[in-house]
């Protein structure tokens, strides 16, 4: 009976590590979605630049704000400067996706061992309340 | 995902009182979802409403030629002042970046924009009404679990502990399980697939081996007439009796003398040798249809392919089945 109750301890504090570790992959994952999100936001609003960029016309005057002023820029060149952010923001949600991807996994695997631990706890439990 | 985790914890410490709890957690967490997208919403149609303000102001702006207006000095006081160059406007298009642009052209950017924030309210509309279908699933759910539990509590722990901790693990290994015995299935299938093909695998090779006999022997006897006569003269069969047909009208209409005699000489000719039809033709060609022409080249392949084809056919007649497949 003893020695039941011991085993019953150390698989509790094994579920409880597990579970901890779960959160943890968890939280990484809530953090992973939030980045990407920032990032679809950028991209969003770099495609919309972009687009505006391509509706103006060749003579126009196109300013960039840095810190207070604004420095007036060569419309091609801001041009190419967006496309470059968009390439940039694009590789890196992909990177993003890549990373959440993985971590998703893990996630699933440490939940189902929590899950088999929490079973076979239950199982332990009920046997001795049979018993 | 979260859900699960914290059932099956709870399931633990007690077993059955706090499923109907975490559903409705659950649940809680939907509606949360559900309001924090109302929000968005409701900023978003700020949004639109600012962007319509500021449509309305740019349009009346270069109305005038200046307009007296209070300038704000710092955050402290206003001093009245003049806005000139009414119809001139610095367009932030975001990540820092201004053009110049005309009142007009200013319009057209925040049209633009409206338009996106439209599509966006439309998406987080969509949003809404899914989480609501998944909030109204939760709420199902934790009205069921509470029914359940007063009937396990009647019962004995075990099955409780079954019925409860196990719903959502339960589908996933059911799910397993019957994805394994399919998989199974298929494998058996599988072999069933491969006696099948191999023997079909067979017959087709004494078939291919057969047919390069054959081929050997059409070539022979086709020689370089391709299987382009071969079709041509399927289509021929069909066109004999109406280019025949039709030449006995040519004759009618250009000639006038005798349709009487050429069309008792129609089954004749239809019969006769092609070379005759053309003599025939021949005036009709130089009249005014243009049709004729394409009835001329065909009668010219007929007769090279009936020629091509009493060859073959005369020489092998296994040969006809291969002729009809090219």
């Amino acid at each position: 009976m003893a020695s039941s109750t011991a085993a019953l301890r150390e698989l509790q504090r094994d579920l409880e590590n597990k579970a901890n570790d779960l959160s943890k992959l968890q939280k990484d994952v809530a953090k992973n979605h939030q980045v990407r999100k920032k990032y679809t936001i950028q991209l969003g609003e770099n495609e919309l630049v972009l687009k505006e960029l391509d509706l103006l016309r060749e003579d126009a005057n196109v300013y960039k704000l840095i810190g207070p002023v604004l420095v007036k820029q060569d419309l091609a060149e801001a041009r190419a400067n967006v496309r470059k952010r968009i390439e940039y923001i694009s590789a890196e949600l992909k990177r993003l996706d890549a990373t959440l991807q993985d971590l998703e996994d893990k996630q699933k695997s440490k939940q189902e061992t929590v899950l088999k631990l929490q079973q076979r706890i239950q199982s332990f439990q009920a046997g001795k309340g049979k018993a | 995902m979260e859900e699960q985790m914290q059932k099956r914890g709870t399931v633990t410490s007690l077993a059955s009182l706090f499923p109907p709890e975490e559903t409705h957690k659950a649940s809680e967490r939907v509606q949360n979802a559900i309001s924090e997208r109302w929000e968005h919403l409701g900023q978003l149609k700020k949004f639109i409403a600012d962007n319509a303000n500021l449509i309305n102001l740019v349009q009346t702006l270069p109305n005038e030629l200046h307009h007296n207006i209070m300038v704000s000095f710092g955050k402290a006081a206003f001093f009245p002042g003049k806005l000139i160059h009414s119809n001139e406007f610095m367009v932030l298009l975001g990540e820092g970046y201004y053009a110049e642009r005309t009142s007009k052209q200013t319009i057209e950017i925040l049209k633009r924009r409206g338009k996106i924030l439209d599509c966006q309210v439309e998406s987080l509309k969509a949003e809404i009404q899914d989480l609501k279908a998944e909030a109204s699933f939760f709420y199902a759910t934790a009205a069921e679990a509470k029914d359940g539990l007063v009937q396990i509590v009647e019962d004995y722990v075990e099955e409780t502990y079954a019925h409860d901790v196990s719903e959502p693990g339960m589908s996933e290994t059911d799910s397993a399980r019957s994805f394994k015995d399919e998989k199974s299935g298929i494998k058996v299938d599988d072999e069933e697939f491969k006696r099948i093909f191999s023997i079909m695998d067979e017959l087709e090779k004494e078939e291919e081996a057969e047919n390069a006999t054959e081929d050997e022997e059409d070539e022979k006897n086709e020689d370089d007439s391709g299987p382009s006569i071969d079709r041509a003269q399927e289509v021929e069969s069909s066109l004999v009796k109406d280019s025949n047909l039709l030449s006995v009208h040519k004759d009618e209409s250009s000639d006038g003398k005798a349709p009487v005699l050429n069309k008792s000489t129609l089954t004749e000719k239809a019969l006769e040798l092609p070379r005759n039809k053309e003599t025939v033709q021949a005036p009709a060609m130089s009249g005014k249809e243009a049709f004729t022409g394409s009835i001329v080249e065909h009668t010219q392949n007929l007769e090279s392919s009936q020629m091509e084809q009493s060859s073959t056919r005369g020489s092998k007649p296994v040969s006809r089945f291969k002729l009809r497949r090219q």
